[in-house]
């Protein structure tokens, strides 16, 4: 069994390209059954995203399915091949599972660490296991892919930082007033740029937010267009000033509106309540003296856009961990995978001693009464299970190490000794079953053979 | 006895500042689970020596201080299970560990003096021992405060930022900390008042009993400490003194609080000489 990607991204290809190639527009469902009917792979799973459209599967034959899924992808869409090629990629068994564990750790995306992609990596997999397109293989390296997403998230700064100046405005409140749920915001002017800053705050639950404009008209649009927001003439200023906690200042004066003394006297009646004032104008609005104020949190544009760069700087420095952390969770799918290869033999090795168990029982069966017939058939069962259980783990463990000789020569040696079929499992069902059973605890309800 | 824990606590405290720095998931749960079996040992220490003399070691500046630690641990664990914020560890943690190498290098042991029974003096003890605890808090809390406020202050949003709770919070926490510790060290100095007024009765020829006055070193600190943290709990906010100059003050208070816990205990015992 192999894994293999093919896909396109923001890497490889424009943004009309991958418009043409989302997979949003028909849906993941369609696209899953679609795929699925051209019979090339086992399971199959669908990432989409506005900047990718990648199609993971778990197959027999690559050179075969690699042919399928590039025809899938220009067919589905109606892209022509030719056009498309160019800008696939593709990736084989371990690879693949690097490429997908950067991705659902933001390492792949556009904005180095942004969070959503794990969420969408996670309804990709939902989407598979709704469909019953993702099978054991699938499913376990979408899992591994979470526990890497989030294990970045927890040990790295790759994620943290605002990396735009109103996400930035906004960090920084919450860092200052904790839940700004309950808090007041008062945006003085009635510009663009005012009225984003306060989108975004209006985004956090904040209690109240008022516009302030020198034209009473001009304040009531913007309030409406915000919604939810209240207008307030010019004359009320001081007052506002008094009661808000945030205040965003973006008018088009060309003298600062707000000086130190000024900010002193709103500062006096709060005491100790703070005031983080964003003044995002050109020319500013507010002295750049009054942030010396005791509790007065002054930023301007250029102090919120050095924050961004600092955030997307430091980003840059995690990246190097996070790797390092994709490479260990790597490693650790790859002992997973090679321990499958010894469940081929595993399964052979039951079939051998159940086929001895039943026979056995058989000729016994006519002999005996149905409720000791039962008794036996579940001791004999845990019998047999019991035995094998060690080898089982052992032959699993030794996969896992990797040591394809050693694997191949005790696997030559069992299939000598018990004269084994040459089974390969023929389900992917049989194989989960397989490598997640256990000897279950004597007594439990008992399965009739026979007549 | 006391060597246990140290040593425990130490693990933590690195665990909890190696924590801080790198933010590995790991290394806090170990953090934490150090902590705590720091606190076990401690708790066991502190039994033994309970059985041993008949009630919490508290008479002397060693188990004094030890039982402070253990205080100080507990209170902060619960913080920590409260707000799921493990960043204070790496400042209180650190304290800890280094008040309790005191009662390991410098073990006494517990005696049972007649003059030191009764239920009051179990309560004085240990209401300002608890007080002592919430004060420690406080002024951890204050620290950050003051570090994050600076780093906010100058626009430099670096390791501090990242790593701890909102101003507001850290603020509100700091406020909480000094009510609970004040109404603790009230309680605790009205009922060494009550049970020194008994003392002067029944161990009247005691010198140590004779010298509980306002001129005592140790009786006079607390005095002022106590005029301290009421200033910051009734009257700070009044006039203008929250966030930053709250955290000073809780600093402040504490750094009396320890003076009065290790130095004056130490080289002026006077009346606390027990």
């Amino acid at each position: 069994m192999h894994l293999l990607l093919v896909g396109i991204s923001h890497r490889t290809a424009p943004v009309d390209l991958r418009e043409r190639v989302d997979f949003h527009a028909r849906g993941l469902p369609a696209a899953l059954g679609a795929l699925a009917q051209r019979g090339s792979a086992r399971e199959t799973a669908v990432l989409s995203t506005c900047n990718r459209a990648e199609l993971y599967v778990a197959c027999e034959h690559l050179d075969h399915a690699r042919v399928e899924l590039v025809r899938f992808l220009s067919e589905f869409h109606g892209v022509d091949g030719v056009e498309l090629k160019p800008h696939i990629y593709e990736s084989v068994d371990l690879d693949v599972a690097q490429h997908l564990f950067r991705v659902a750790a933001g390492l792949d995306s556009l904005v180095v660490g942004e969070p959503q992609i794990l969420g969408q990596v996670k309804d990709a997999h939902a989407a598979a296991v709704t469909a019953k397109t993702a099978g054991p293989v699938l499913n376990r390296l979408f899992h591994f892919s979470f526990g890497a997403g989030k294990r970045v998230r927890a040990e790295t700064a790759l994620g943290s930082g605002a990396v735009s100046v109103s996400f930035a405005a906004v960090a920084l409140a919450r860092k200052i007033f904790g839940d700004l749920k309950g808090r007041s915001v008062l945006v003085v002017g009635a510009g663009e740029m005012g009225k984003l800053t306060a989108l975004h705050m209006k985004s956090q639950g904040v209690h109240r937010v008022t516009i302030i404009s020198r034209t009473m008209g001009h304040a009531a649009r913007t309030a409406e267009a915000i919604g939810g927001a209240s207008a307030a003439p010019w004359e009320e200023l001081d007052d506002l000033l008094g009661t808000s906690d945030i205040v965003i200042t973006a008018t088009g004066a060309a003298a600062p509106i707000l000086t130190k003394a000024h900010v002193e006297t709103i500062m006096k009646p709060r005491r100790s309540r703070a005031l983080f004032i964003i003044d995002i104008a050109l020319p500013r609005d507010v002295e750049p003296a009054a942030g010396e104020i005791e509790q007065v949190f002054l930023y301007n544009i250029d102090d919120l856009q050095a924050t961004v760069q600092e955030n997307l700087a430091r980003r840059g420095n995690e990246v190097a961990r996070a790797e390092a952390i994709v490479a260990e969770e790597v490693a650790k799918f790859n002992l997973w995978l090679r321990s499958r290869g010894a469940i081929p033999t595993v399964v052979a090795l039951r079939q051998r001693f159940e086929d001895i168990r039943k026979a056995e029982l058989q000729r016994l069966d006519y002999r005996l009464p149905t409720d000791a017939r039962a008794r036996i058939d579940e001791v004999t069962r845990l019998i047999v299970e019991k035995l094998l259980l060690t080898p089982t783990e052992q032959l699993k463990a030794l996969g896992a190490t990797g040591d394809v000789e050693q694997l191949a020569a005790s696997t030559e040696t069992l299939t000598r000794l018990f004269d084994l079929a040459p089974a390969q499992p023929s389900t992917t069902e049989e194989l989960e079953r397989e490598s997640s059973e256990r000897v279950k605890p004597f007594p439990r309800p008992s399965t009739k053979t026979g007549r | 006895m006391e060597f246990g824990p140290l040593v425990v606590y130490l693990a933590a405290a690195v665990a909890y500042v190696w924590h801080f720095a790198r933010r590995q998931r790991g290394v806090g749960r170990a953090a934490t689970a150090a902590l705590v079996a720091g606190v076990l040992w401690h708790t066991f220490v502190i039994g033994m020596q309970t059985m041993e003399s008949g009630h919490v070691p508290m008479t002397n500046q060693s188990s004094l201080i030890s039982t402070f630690v253990w205080l100080l641990g507990v209170a902060y664990f619960c913080t920590e299970l409260a707000s799921d914020e493990r960043a204070m560890g790496a400042f209180i943690v650190p304290l800890m560990a280094a008040l309790q190498s005191i009662p390991a290098f410098h073990p006494v042991a517990e005696e049972r003096a007649a003059i030191l029974q009764g239920p009051l003096f179990q309560v004085h003890v240990s209401s300002l021992l608890f007080a002592y605890a919430s004060f420690a808090l406080a002024c951890m809390i204050g620290v950050t405060y003051v570090l994050l406020f600076k780093e906010i202050k100058a626009k430099h949003l670096g390791f501090f930022y990242a790593r701890l709770p909102s101003l507001q919070v850290l603020d509100s926490m700091n406020q909480m900390a000094i009510v609970v510790g004040w109404i603790f060290l009230t309680i605790g100095m009205v009922s060494g008042v009550v049970w020194a007024g008994q003392a002067q009765v029944y161990a009247a020829g005691d010198s140590r009993v004779q010298s509980m006055s306002l001129a005592d070193p140790k009786i006079f600190v607390a005095l002022v400490c106590w005029g301290i943290y009421s200033f910051q709990v009734f009257a700070a906010r009044r006039i203008g003194w929250g966030g930053r100059r709250s955290a000073y003050l809780s600093a402040l208070g504490f750094a009396i609080v320890l003076l009065n816990l290790v130095p004056i205990s130490y080289f002026l015992p006077g009346s606390h000489a027990f």
